[in-house]
């Protein structure tokens, strides 16, 4: 076959986005779990994370760009090139929102105003999204794509669910309000989380049939 | 919900066809070099056909305006009509036909006269009176974007011209008999990269008043210039559609293999 090291620089690039993927679920299920235990050490771990993760974004990027300048991509190519690009800055963002999460430990003393049964709940979907998006993207699977982003629903419904009832807590008790707010923030991260796994999943689908559309 | 940018016209038919292909076969002796070609190409459009050596993209653009005619042994069936005429239908002009369909190589290859003469050459021939000669060298230089490198210089033989300007200047030869097509067979594989964005930008500004069809080995100014895009493989076309489609994401496999360079 012919561009033998350009189409193995090209697997090289999906590998990596794979395993930045896999490192990044790693911390965010890290910071869920630090977060639900306030646990600060290891929150202090995935605030650590943070450089190694900016090296590997970065290492990614130049990749791309040096086969963008140097190969001129074609069709599937180029696709795969494109959403990898949007792949990692997804994942750098999810990473970003796993470090908020990582900092709220540090800040709640003593105990949480209320067990985290439902935003555990809202967590492992948003961690299983992720999960499967990536599987999505490493074996260009459209239909695992399509239900993966279909789970934000769910993750929507529990958000609303739990935003509630922490505004009433605060009306009842203006004394919960600064641990509260963390919490509100801490569904808000997760959430957000959710919507990045549905971005990853519709460049799945661009990078499998070209099409661009909407799934969340 | 889901919104397809790409995909859209390719299988619509076009309404009225500057050039339509209907089953075009083609032999050289024995062997067949074209096979059951049927292609709609509108007007005022470029059209690209990449395909690998040998595939039949010369021969098939030869189709086009008759060329391949003084090909002993050749033998075209099918049908070519240009604005809904058969060109190989009885009756048919073929001096007429190459001065509405104009041709450039690709090689330049002027004439050994001057310039002007190397651009007066085909009006003469087609009996345009002498006081308009000069003011269709103009504007034909003009149109080719060589008028502000040659207006100066007229008497010269085009043969002191650069590469790419003698194919600019093979390109206003070719407009100087008011063509309404154009075709042109890897006309940037002798210039360098300069000349050949010359050409490039030339061919877009043409397209306005001409229809464009152009061979290319060049995958990336088959995408630059045009809108439509022939993919060619053993004397077939496997697939034909909108350039953006085509560079985007080609329905089939081969056309994928050979613009992405897994070709053999
Ligand atoms: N005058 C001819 N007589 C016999 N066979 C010919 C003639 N011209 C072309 N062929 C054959 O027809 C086939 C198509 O040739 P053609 O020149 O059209 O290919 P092409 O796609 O233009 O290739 P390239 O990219 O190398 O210019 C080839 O197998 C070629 O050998
Ligand atoms: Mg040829």
């Amino acid at each position: 076959m012919a561009r033998e090291r350009y189409i193995k620089q090209l697997d090289l690039l999906k590998e990596s986005v794979v395993s930045f993927g896999m490192m990044v679920e790693l911390a965010f299920k890290d910071s869920m779990v630090a977060v639900i235990d306030l646990d600060v050490k290891l929150a202090e771990r995935t605030l650590a994370f943070e450089a190694e993760v900016d090296k590997l974004e970065e290492g990614i990027e130049v990749s791309i760009f040096d086969l963008l300048a140097l190969q001129q991509p074609m069709a599937s190519d180029l696709r795969l090139i494109v959403s990898t690009l949007k792949i990692s800055s997804d994942l750098k963002r999810i990473v970003g929102l796993s470090i908020n999460i990582a900092k709220i430990p540090g800040r709640i003393e003593g105990g949480h105003i209320k067990p985290l049964i439902d935003t555990k709940k809202m967590a492992d979907i948003a961690a299983d999204m992720l999960e499967n998006s990536i599987k999505a993207f490493e074996t260009q699977d459209v239909e695992l794509a399509r239900a993966t982003a279909a789970r934000d629903e769910e993750v929507d419904k529990i958000f609303y669910a739990v935003w509630v009832e922490l505004i009433e807590m605060m009306a009842k008790d203006t004394s919960i309000i600064s641990k509260a707010t963390y919490l509100l923030f801490l569904v808000r991260y997760i959430e957000r989380i959710a919507d990045h796994c549905c971005n990853i999943c519709e460049s799945v689908v661009y990078l499998t049939t070209a099409e661009r559309i909407k799934l969340n | 919900m889901t919104e397809t940018v790409l995909n859209v016209a390719q299988s619509q038919k076009i309404a009225q066809p500057h050039i339509e292909v209907e089953h075009l076969n083609l032999w050289y002796g024995e062997k067949q070099a074209l096979m059951n070609i049927s292609m709609q190409i509108p007007k005022n459009s470029v059209t690209a056909l990449i395909g690998p050596s040998g595939c039949g993209k010369s021969t098939f653009i030869r189709c086009l305006n008759r060329m391949n005619d003084l090909i002993e042994n050749c033998r075209v069936e099918g049908k070519v009509s240009i604005e809904g005429k058969n060109i190989y239908g009885t009756g048919v002009d073929v001096v007429d036909l190459r001065k509405q369909v104009g041709m450039v190589f690709q090689k330049p290859n002027p004439f050994p006269m001057s310039i002007h003469d190397n651009i007066a050459y085909g009006p003469r021939i087609h009996g345009v009176s002498k006081k308009d000669i000069d003011g269709i060298v103009e504007a034909s230089l003009r149109s080719a974007a060589l008028w502000g490198e040659t207006s100066d210089r007229l008497k010269s033989p085009a043969l002191s011209l650069s590469g790419g300007q003698q194919q600019r200047l093979c390109i206003a030869r070719t407009l100087a008999v008011k063509p309404s097509i154009i075709l042109l067979d890897e006309p940037c594989s002798a210039l360098d990269p300069i000349s050949t964005s010359k050409i490039e930008e030339l061919i877009m500004d043409l397209k306005k008043d001409y229809t464009i069809v152009i061979v290319t080995h060049n995958m990336q100014q088959a995408a630059r210039v045009s809108d439509y895009t022939g993919f060619f493989l053993m004397g077939e076309l496997i697939e034909f559609g909108q350039t953006r489609q085509i560079f985007h994401n080609p329905r089939e496999r081969s056309t994928e293999d050979y613009i992405t360079g897994r070709f053999g």
